[in-house]
């Protein structure tokens, strides 16, 4: 448990520092927590120190072999080590750092989350869980790099970092998850025993290369090396912390973690040893440039990490050994040398290195600390650099290496120590000494000095463990190597004097080289320019990302030109080619076996005049009068084909929705315009009558096919059923209200809803109507002609009562709640049309939305009723009983739903219409003024 | 027989889909119900082309015709209709709102 | 027989229903009604998904006509689950919007209660044209959603939609004419068995009748190059319906698995897996072209529109697979990905109405009003969404990766997947440094263009308002937290979806499964 809890204690109690407004107290929190890691994980040391390694596991999402289980690794203990001690030391210094007007509760939130991820990295025993923790580091380092949020460049350094970290993530993944698989497990305690197996499968390469992208941009490796210097808009305590000291150790921590399983190919050593060369020499040139103090220490962190990385692809055990002590060394003076830049920006307002100078009179202090540091850092006899640093150059004179090539490797490393040297000599003597500082926006003075102290203990344990290895960290170093190299861990003597070897003579030449190289440097800037700018490749990001935007756009625009023509195009085409492709190179005889039925003369004259009256349609339509009428004719032959076709429900419904929507559309057109412009081009009509021909061709084909073939269908359970089952001789009808009655309660569910939302449409909605026809002639100030008014009122009566037999008979004979619904809604609106909306809406004043809701409400009783009686809903039963003048009649439940049915339709229809035919602003307030009216004279009745 | 139900509805298709293919709402709306008309028979002689033998049980008759077809043809022709309605109101709404009775809300005349 | 399997559609269907008759009531009326439905049906579908995890398949016979005569309501796991993730999230978005967005326009609360009732019938029927008819009423009530409270951009965008989406319904009549002219049934189960017997020479005819019905789905799926209409008609219209619209894509892909497992699956005959050679790449495509959509849009609203279609080429490609536990991992991402949008519509409302000047476009503007609490919100959507951890985009994520490796394509599907992230990243990241942190804009002169203040006057948002999303956003930790037992949720779904014969057998009966694996299916 007390494994666990390392990681996760600051993970889950991050929030509490940003719980207080005072600052003390947000600090002292942060502190608290961190401290209580650091007990915890210090209970581990006495297990560790003798060789074993901890481990507690439970498992969490097995799916994903994601197991909550860590380890304390030797090496696991001195990274958490580091991460801890640096990270309380980094809370001190923070808390002096911080301005007043910085939320300082949130800055300790964002530097606890990352602890904890940073923890579970160096922790964890399962790969997925250790992936979790990357993947978290990424993002607290994006939330503390855009700390200074209203900085351009804090702002892109935070969005580069999470690109290229985040990115690198994701390749890991990938690699994460081939490694896992190759061994069968996901953790490391089983997968560090698997080198054989690894090393054969096939995917070892590319498992190696996905996870190295992962290590190597988390660790600023060379392409990706770009991202770290950027990274510096970050507050100073974050620079030093997650930026030299931790997170950008997690991409070597990596390679050194995995190091037993990866390492030792022919690829590992040409991937890892060039990047790592490469990086080491390019970075430590480019420190020596920058004016920037902390511009000098990233480049210099990233040489650094160059030069672990190069000595993990080297790939002995010694140097491993060496990479495992550079780290601690590094994140020593490095982390102490980031606080000292910091405490100068912060004492003297700038971090300019042009502006800088001759601050020794003003913070001897100071001075002398970073004079530690930068000899540490230059790797000067005596401090601990010069331990590590020795160590690597005699690595590097390994036996042949690259072949023939062997010298460059050593020729390589010491120029970088050269240019490390010169770089470490220009940040003391033109920060420090020089001509006596002038012009400096602050005045220049020590800092207090709780802000200095974690620098004096930094540079205290560089001089110690320089002076003392092996008492100061020969132990640490050893166990830490030795989890990582088991058996082969050499049992190497840290040692100041090696006597006089060759390692000795190129740390020599470096010192003296980058004394000289310093001198020179005025030389050595002019050279320089051309590099400062094309060395960054923070252009070539930004080039990529906006690249990707605009060519983005392009595209998007490309495809979506928001044209609804080209979108029903493409549908239309999709459904064809997706229809057409079983076709192509089917041998099977795409007509059927069944003969075709002769053809009689009348069928014959309907189907011509059926297909003239659509294509004039069609070919009439920008007359819209025209049209409507064209259409009109098309739905009149259709329903005489349903009844040609034994259906005569379908023709009357047919017929009757006919009617209504030909009102519809007519009503609609007195508000649209009368005709429609020819606008289409050539081109775009072609296309769109060979996508139409291809459409209707297609579907000719596949009915042809359908109609030639014999199917056997459920049919003849109906005919049988719906007598004895179902109480009604007309089967059609006796399906919709009862086999699939659902359905219909579905339908005229969708009439309601249309009623509700055409009425939501037309709400606070109104229209000026043209006042001319097409032709231009006004419209005739006779609104409602007599002759029809007069014959419509009586007609009324009649109407509603054959509506009444149509619905009675509906369960026998052709006709049903449906249609007998339509016929009151077409009567009622005749009143409308008639009489007009002045004279109909006080005689009609009921809100057409409660009939369709009662109908749905019947509709849906009716079903339910049959719970009481034990059956599932909408089972119908039925009774025959004797009415009077009708005489015999069967009354089932299902009469009671078809009610719902008619309601629903009368009550929808009439909400659309009425709603309809009041938007023209003229008829609206006409209408507004007389129910006023009706109203003041029903008041003056009473 | 099939043949000729077979042409008209290809042609009915062919001219829905074409007005629907053009650019202002009014011919969109006559070629959805076009389309509608065409579809449901489409929907209807799945259950194949039968005369004279309505699905109306009576003692004398032996054959009928598939029933269920109709029943789903009925089905489809209201909501078809309802369908048909909304569309010609947000016509009526877009043009009121965008000023033009493109469906793209275009002004000007040019596709 | 179980009535409780029915309570998903008529409570909707009757309280729609009441709420119309109140038409001229209060507002205050038609939201507790409103609210009560939906909390109501949240509830039974819980009921309902605890039933389906630990017992059988279950079917509910309308009318009490037996399939394949009658039409059938089928309750296995994937339904339950579908209805589940819906009414929940119509829960939390109605909550959200009872907080102004209904009273822009009329009926509002009708409406959202018959998409309920749309939705949740799509998932449960087991009838091909009872689907038709549940889609149109979905369908339908979306229009009267996607237009609510009106305006020139969201009238054209829902126009777009509505177009659209009745072509296809013309389209999924043609497709269910033509299997019924060759099978005679409509029972889906009733197809499968007549379609393992169809002789050979109909092959090709009801091959085309499958993929005619694919056509219609992938529109209602969003799948390339049918998805145009999406970015805006949900970028336009109101945050609440287009959060609930977040699970609108998901019933299409659901009738695609569903449809093309259980008719058209291996045992399908001369119609056997007539999708698998179309779905995988199609899914991939989508996927690019979502992910481009991602990076290239300038309003966050569009953004995240189109991750919705990134979501759903994900969630195909790996549907697409037709393994059992790349399906698995499908299920166990389908949630995630649907309440995370949502959440992100929502927070993504409530930033455009506290950034006065650019709403939503991602241009700087002064700091949002309250930038400590959206600023959270937005983290916490954001990196769910990204797929980083330790939100529940990552173990899905994670989880679809592993599931598809057996697969032929997988190097495709991995890489697509992870690049997919890594743009979402990018876009994330960008949108939420330009409303967070790039908040003062300069002027040509490089000054402040504006104070640092927040605008004078912008709504701020109480609890009513944030805690529908806390709630959406609470949901992604828990998937993580409980990701065990979600992912074998995951696999005794996928157990029941790849062996369509469950399915069959609970619908027909041991005979009619006889009849399947005589006709040679497995």
């Amino acid at each position: 448990m007390n494994l666990a809890l390392i990681p996760l204690l600051p993970l889950l109690t991050a929030f509490i520092p940003s719980l207080f407004r005072n600052r003390n107290l947000n600090a002292i929190t942060a502190a608290a927590i961190a401290g209580t890691s650091m007990l915890l994980l210090l209970s581990q040391a006495p297990a560790v120190f003798n060789g074993q390694i901890p481990l507690s596991s439970w498992s969490w999402i097995p799916a994903i072999d994601l197991n909550l289980s860590f380890r304390v690794s030797g090496f696991g203990f001195m990274f958490a080590f580091l991460i801890l001690g640096i990270g309380l030391l980094i809370v001190l210094y923070a808390r002096y750092y911080i301005a007043e007007q910085d939320p300082m509760g949130r800055f300790y939130t964002y530097l606890l989350l990352f602890m904890g991820s940073m923890l579970g990295i160096v922790l964890s025993e399962n790969l997925i869980l250790l992936m979790m923790f990357w993947e978290l580091t990424s993002i607290s380092s994006f939330l503390l790099i855009g700390f200074w949020n209203y900085r351009s460049d804090a702002r892109e350094g935070a969005r580069m970092a999470l690109v290229i970290t985040g990115g690198g993530g994701l390749a890991m993944i990938a690699g994460f998850i081939l490694l896992g698989n190759i061994v069968g497990s996901f953790e490391l305690t089983t997968i560090l025993a698997a080198k054989e197996t690894v090393h054969a499968h096939h995917l070892y390469p590319l498992t190696l290369i996905l996870i190295l992208l992962g290590a190597f941009t988390k660790s600023a490796q060379f392409p990706f090396q770009f991202w770290l210097p950027h990274a510096m808009a970050a507050p100073t305590p974050v620079s030093a912390y997650l930026h030299s000291a931790t997170m950008v150790k997690a991409g070597v921590f990596l390679l050194a973690l995995l190091f037993p399983v990866l390492s030792g190919s022919a690829l590992w050593f040409f991937i890892v040893t060039p990047i790592g060369l490469i990086t080491l020499m390019f970075a430590a040139y480019m420190a020596m440039f920058k004016d920037d103090l902390k511009g000098l220490l990233a480049y210099s962190t990233v040489s650094h990490l160059g030069l672990i990385t190069l000595l993990l692809g080297l790939g002995s055990p010694l140097a491993a050994f060496t990479a495992v002590f550079h780290i601690l060394n590094h994140a020593t003076f490095k982390a102490g040398l980031f606080m000292l830049a910091g405490i100068i920006d912060h004492e003297t307002g700038t971090r300019d290195m042009k502006r800088l100078s001759g601050l020794w009179q003003y913070m001897p202090i100071t001075g002398t600390l970073t004079m530690l540091g930068c000899a540490a850092m230059a790797g000067v006899p005596l401090f601990n650099g010069f331990l590590s640093k020795e160590m690597f150059l005699a690595e590097t004179l390994g036996p042949n290496l690259f072949g023939s090539l062997s010298w460059i490797v050593p020729l390589g490393a010491t120029l970088a120590a050269i240019f490390a040297v010169a770089y470490s000599i220009r940040m003391v003597h033109d920060v420090f000494f020089k001509e006596p500082a002038a012009n400096l926006p602050k005045k220049p003075h020590e800092p207090p000095h709780g802000m200095r102290l974690p620098a004096e203990i930094l540079m205290a344990l560089c001089v110690l463990v320089g002076l003392f290895p092996m008492t100061m960290a020969a132990p640490m170093v050893n166990v830490a190597a030795g989890s990582i190299l088991g058996a082969a861990t050499p049992d190497y003597h840290i040692a100041i004097w090696h006597g006089l070897n060759m390692a000795l003579a190129l740390s020599v030449i470096a010192l003296i080289g980058g004394s000289v190289f310093y001198l020179q440097r005025l030389r050595l800037f002019d050279s320089h320019l051309w590099c400062s700018r094309y060395c960054d490749g923070k252009m070539t990001f930004e080039a990529i990302v906006s690249g990707l935007v605009h060519g983005g756009r392009k595209t998007t625009r490309l495809m979506e030109n928001g044209s609804l023509q080209r979108y029903i195009a493409l549908l239309i085409g999709a459904v064809v080619v997706l229809g057409a492709s079983p076709f192509i190179g089917s041998d099977a005889p795409f007509i059927g076996p069944l003969a075709l039925s002769g053809v009689d003369p009348v069928t014959l004259i309907m189907g011509l005049v059926l297909i003239f009256s659509t294509v004039a349609t069609a070919i009439h339509h920008r007359n819209r009068i025209v049209a409507i009428i064209m259409l009109g004719t098309v739905g009149l032959i259709v329903s005489l084909a349903f009844i040609r076709f034994s259906a005569p429900d379908l023709a009357l419904t047919q017929i009757s929705v006919e009617v209504v929507t030909i009102i519809l559309l007519m009503m609609a057109l007195h508000l649209l315009p009368r005709t429609t412009p020819a606008e289409s081009s050539r081109g775009r009509r072609w296309r769109d009558i060979i996508l139409s021909v291809a459409a209707g061709g297609g579907c000719t084909a596949l009915m042809m096919g359908v109609l030639t073939r014999p199917y056997d269908t459920i049919a003849g359970y109906f005919l049988e059923n719906s007598k004895p089952g179902g109480g009604g001789t007309n089967v059609v009808n006796v399906i919709l209200v009862d086999f699939r009655g659902f359905d219909t309660l579905g339908e005229i569910t969708v009439l309601v809803i249309a009623g509700l939302a055409i009425y939501a449409l037309l709400h606070n909605f109104e229209l000026k109507a043209p006042q001319t026809d097409a032709l231009g002639h006004p419209w005739t100030e006779d609104r409602f002609p007599m002759i029809l008014a007069q014959i419509t009122r009586p007609l009324m009566p009649l109407a509603l009562l054959f509506a009444v037999y149509i619905f009675l008979r509906g369960h026998n004979e052709p006709g049903g709640g449906f249609i007998a619904g339509l016929i009151v809604a077409s009567v009622l609106i005749l009143q409308y049309i008639a009489n007009g909306i002045v004279w109909t809406r006080p005689r009609l004043n009921v809100d057409n939305h409660i009939i369709m809701a009662w109908g749905l409400v019947i509709a849906v009783l009716t079903g339910v009723g049959s719970w009481i009686v034990g059956y599932p809903f909408l089972t119908s039963s039925f009774t025959y009983l004797q009415w009077p003048l009708v005489g015999k009649f069967e009354v089932a439940s299902a009469i009671a739903f078809d009610l719902g049915v008619f309601l629903a339709v009368v009550g929808s229809v009439m909400l659309v219409l009425v709603k309809l035919g009041s938007i023209n602003s003229v008829d609206a307030q006409r209408v507004s003024t007389s129910v006023q009216k009706e109203k003041k004279d029903k008041e003056g009745a009473h | 027989m099939e043949l000729l139900f077979s042409t008209c509805l290809g042609v009915m298709i062919s001219c829905g889909v074409y007005l629907m293919l053009r650019g202002r709402t009014f011919p969109v709306i006559l070629g959805l119900t076009l389309l509608g008309y065409a579809v449901n028979m489409f929907l209807f002689v799945s259950g194949r082309l039968q005369t004279n033998l309505p699905a109306v049980i009576a003692p004398d008759r032996l054959q009928y015709t598939d029933p269920l077809p109709q029943a789903l043809v009925l089905t489809a022709i209201v909501i078809g209709f309802a369908m048909v309605a909304f569309v010609v109101v947000l016509a009526l709404r877009a043009s009121g709102e965008l000023g033009s009775d493109h469906v793209d809300g275009r002004k000007e005349n040019k596709s | 027989m179980n009535h409780l399997i029915v309570a998903p559609l008529l409570l909707p269907l009757l309280m729609g229903a009441i709420i119309v008759i109140g038409v001229n009531r209060s507002i205050t009326l038609h939201r507790t009604l409103g609210l009560i439905s939906s909390a109501l049906i949240t509830l039974i579908t819980a009921v309902l998904l605890y039933q389906a995890i630990n017992g059988p398949i279950q079917m509910y016979v309308l009318g009490d006509w037996n399939p394949p005569f009658g039409i059938i309501m089928v309750l296995d796991r994937l339904s339950a689950m579908m209805i589940f993730i819906t009414s929940l999230l119509a829960f939390l978005c109605l909550l959200y919007a009872i907080k102004g967005t209904d009273e822009q326009g009329k009926n509002f609360h009708a409406l959202f209660q018959f998409q309920l009732l749309g939705i949740n019938g799509a998932f449960l029927t087991g009838d091909i044209f009872n689907l038709f008819v549940f889609f149109e009423v979905m369908l339908l009530s979306s229009y009267g959603l996607v237009l609510h409270g009106g305006g020139a951009r969201r009238t054209k965008a829902g126009m777009h939609y509505v177009m659209l989406n009745l072509v296809g319904s013309s389209i999924f009549l043609v497709g269910v004419g033509v299997l019924y002219g060759l099978l005679g049934s409509l029972n889906m189960a009733d197809m499968a068995v007549r379609l393992a017997h169809a002789p050979a020479e109909n092959a090709a005819l009801l091959q085309a009748g499958g993929l005619i019905l694919f056509g219609v789905f992938a529109l209602k799926a969003a799948l390339l190059p049918l998805y145009f209409w999406l970015p805006n008609a949900y970028g336009f219209t109101s945050a609440p319906v287009a959060a609930l619209f977040a699970v609108m894509t998901k019933v299409g892909v659901y009738v695609i698995l569903r449809v093309y497992t259980l008719i058209f699956g291996d045992h399908a005959g001369v119609a056997a897996n007539v999708l698998a050679p179309w779905l995988l790449p199609i899914a991939l495509v989508t996927l690019v072209a979502g992910s481009i959509g991602v990076v290239a849009s300038r309003d966050l609203r569009r953004t995240i529109a189109y991750m919705v279609v990134v979501s759903v080429g994900t969630l195909l490609a790996v549907i697409g697979t037709f393994t059992a536990d790349a399906i698995a991992a499908a299920i166990v991402y389908l949630p995630h990905t649907t309440f995370m949008t949502a959440a992100m519509f929502l927070i993504a409302d409530m930033l455009r109405q506290q950034r006065l000047d650019s709403g939503s476009e991602l241009t700087p503007d002064r700091p949002v009003g309250q930038e400590r609490v959206l600023g959270l919100l937005f983290l916490g959507a954001a990196v769910a969404i990204a797929g980083l951890p330790p939100l529940s985009g990552f173990t899905a994520k994670l989880m679809m990766l592993m599931g598809v490796q057996s697969h032929a394509a997988a190097p495709w599907i991995w890489s697509l997947i992870l690049l997919g992230g890594l743009v979402g990243l990018i876009a994330l990241g960008r949108a939420g440094s330009v409303i967070f942190w790039k908040t003062v804009p300069l002027d040509d002169t490089g000054l402040e263009a504006f104070s640092k203040k927040p605008h004078a006057n912008i709504p701020r948002f109480g609890s009513a308002c944030l805690v529908p999303v806390l709630m959406l956003l609470a949901i992604s930790p828990l998937l993580v937290l409980f990701g065990g037992p979600l992912s074998d949720f995951g696999y005794a779904v996928a157990a029941q979806v790849s062996q369509p014969v469950h399915y069959i057998e609970a619908v027909l009966g041991s005979d009619a499964v006889a009849a399947l694996l005589s006709a040679g299916g497995r």
